[in-house]
């Protein structure tokens, strides 16, 4: 992430600000480094997420995540 | 699965909305309150209440959490954002809120270091890469993002930071839920469920609202077709006499929630004795503040916090929008001296607020019938 994040990034989903709001995305698991997994969303811009809170995760594994954080692991895609 | 394109068939849209009139009584009018402001957002952005029927009215609850957050803590904010060398970091939405005399843009003009960030992690890391700073995160929203912040403190302890602290604004949804179904001036047939709040707490925490209210609930995904299966879901219970807590966002949501998210915030965090919502007043345990063991990452209690309570300005009516008593448009300055580039009130400032999504994407259309 950039220093100092623009209002875009935080508000991606076309203007709905998925960090304020109750908005999570769905992101991918490109690499896995301890508690920080490398994602790409839809669009596949990548950033750092962290895992913590989402108990095991695979590369390719997809991830509900809001500011950041995995909140909810989806699992390998259908 | 993307979870975007098979969410958004307009073609499927229609037949749910076919489904959803065919589910209502004749001569019965339905209003049906969606809490999140998430949903808010998507509903107008899609135009969702367009396709449905007359007697199905939609009515915008309080779970965005920019509009509910009171003057006061805007202005103790913004008091803290101009102590000398501290860096500021908040969500982007948060820079555009009112205060009594200010917003935190004006603060940023004035020489306050005011930075946006994406998440509270990313704060942590100005406050590793700024050792001689002060750096403070202002955190808000509900238990979707308390988590998030939750977990920044705990990384914050284990990694002995002692320039970086938190002012804590995270709220919880029962408790404006039961201030809005005690109120005497609300007349709501059922409640669209906030997904990503469930996500962390689980379906069970909404069981009191049709066993102590008497109200059915469905927890709903954000896409178009989650959020019009949801409301064919209410309209079917309330048809059939039924009652319950039912989960449309079956893909991501459980009964129980997410329970190492759920023991990160019971670590960091207390409920408040009280707290004040813009526009429902002060509710009981309705808030989060950080418990004694991360005391000294409460900005609260490192800095001088004004902590001034503040009427909101005479004019503004978010009060009575948040609590769906009036509709966005109804408000005496909505559109005119009230908007998205000059808010008077904070639910024409987030994206989620009602205003604004109103504004953003419906306001050359008026309903087809006033509330």
């Amino acid at each position: 992430m950039s220093e100092d994040a623009s209002p875009a990034e935080c508000a991606r989903d076309d203007q709905h600000c998925i960090t304020c709001g109750d908005g999570a995305s769905v992101m991918r698991v490109l690499e896995l480094d301890r508690d920080t997994a490398l994602c790409a969303d839809l669009d596949d811009v990548v950033q750092p997420v962290a895992i913590d809170l989402v108990g095991e995760v695979a590369v390719g594994d997809e991830l509900l995540v809001h500011a950041g954080v995995a909140i909810r692991g989806l699992g390998a895609p259908a | 699965m993307r979870y975007v394109d098979e969410f958004r068939d307009a073609g499927l849209g229609r037949v749910l909305a076919g489904e959803i009139a065919a589910a209502v009584e004749p001569g019965r009018r339905l209003k049906l309150m969606e809490i999140c402001g998430g949903h808010t957002h998507s509903i107008y952005k899609y135009s969702l209440d367009d396709l449905l029927p007359d007697n199905v009215e939609l009515v915008h609850g309080p779970g965005c959490p920019v509009c509910v957050i009171p003057m006061g803590r805007v202005d103790d904010g913004i008091a803290l954002a101009h102590t000398e060398g501290l860096i500021f970091t908040c969500f982007g939405d948060m820079l555009r809120v009112p205060g009594s005399e200010q917003t935190l843009l004006d603060a940023k003009a004035e020489g306050a270091d005011v930075r946006i960030v994406y998440s509270p992690l990313d704060a942590l890391r100005i406050a590793r890469e700024n050792p001689g700073h002060e750096v403070l995160f202002f955190a808000i929203g509900f238990e979707t993002t308390a988590p998030s912040t939750a977990l920044t403190l705990r990384r914050a302890k284990a990694e002995g930071m002692t320039n970086f602290t938190c002012m804590c604004n995270h709220v919880t949804i029962v408790p404006p839920l039961r201030a809005l179904l005690s109120s005497p001036d609300l007349r709501l047939d059922g409640f669209v469920g906030p997904g990503h709040v469930a996500t962390v707490v689980g379906t069970r925490c909404f069981e009191f609202i049709p066993a102590e209210y008497g109200r059915p609930i469905v927890v709903s995904g954000f896409e178009p077709l989650d959020i019009l299966q949801s409301i064919l879901m209410l309209c079917r219970q309330l048809h059939e006499g039924r009652c319950e807590v039912e989960n449309q966002y079956t893909r991501v949501v459980s009964a129980d929630g997410n329970p190492l998210a759920l023991a990160a915030m019971a670590e960091v965090f207390e409920l408040r004795p009280h707290f004040e919502w813009r526009g429902l007043g002060t509710i009981a345990h309705s808030a989060l503040g950080l418990c004694d063991a991360y005391r000294e990452f409460d900005a609260e209690r490192r800095f001088e916090v004004p902590g001034v309570s503040i009427a909101d300005p005479r004019a503004c009516q978010c009060g009575e929008v948040l609590k769906g008593v009036i509709k966005p448009w109804e408000c005496r300055v909505f559109g005119t001296a009230c908007t998205p580039e000059h808010a008077i009130g904070t639910c024409m400032v987030s994206p989620e607020g009602a205003c604004a999504a109103y504004y953003n994407y419906g306001r050359i259309r008026r309903p087809k019938e006033a509330v």
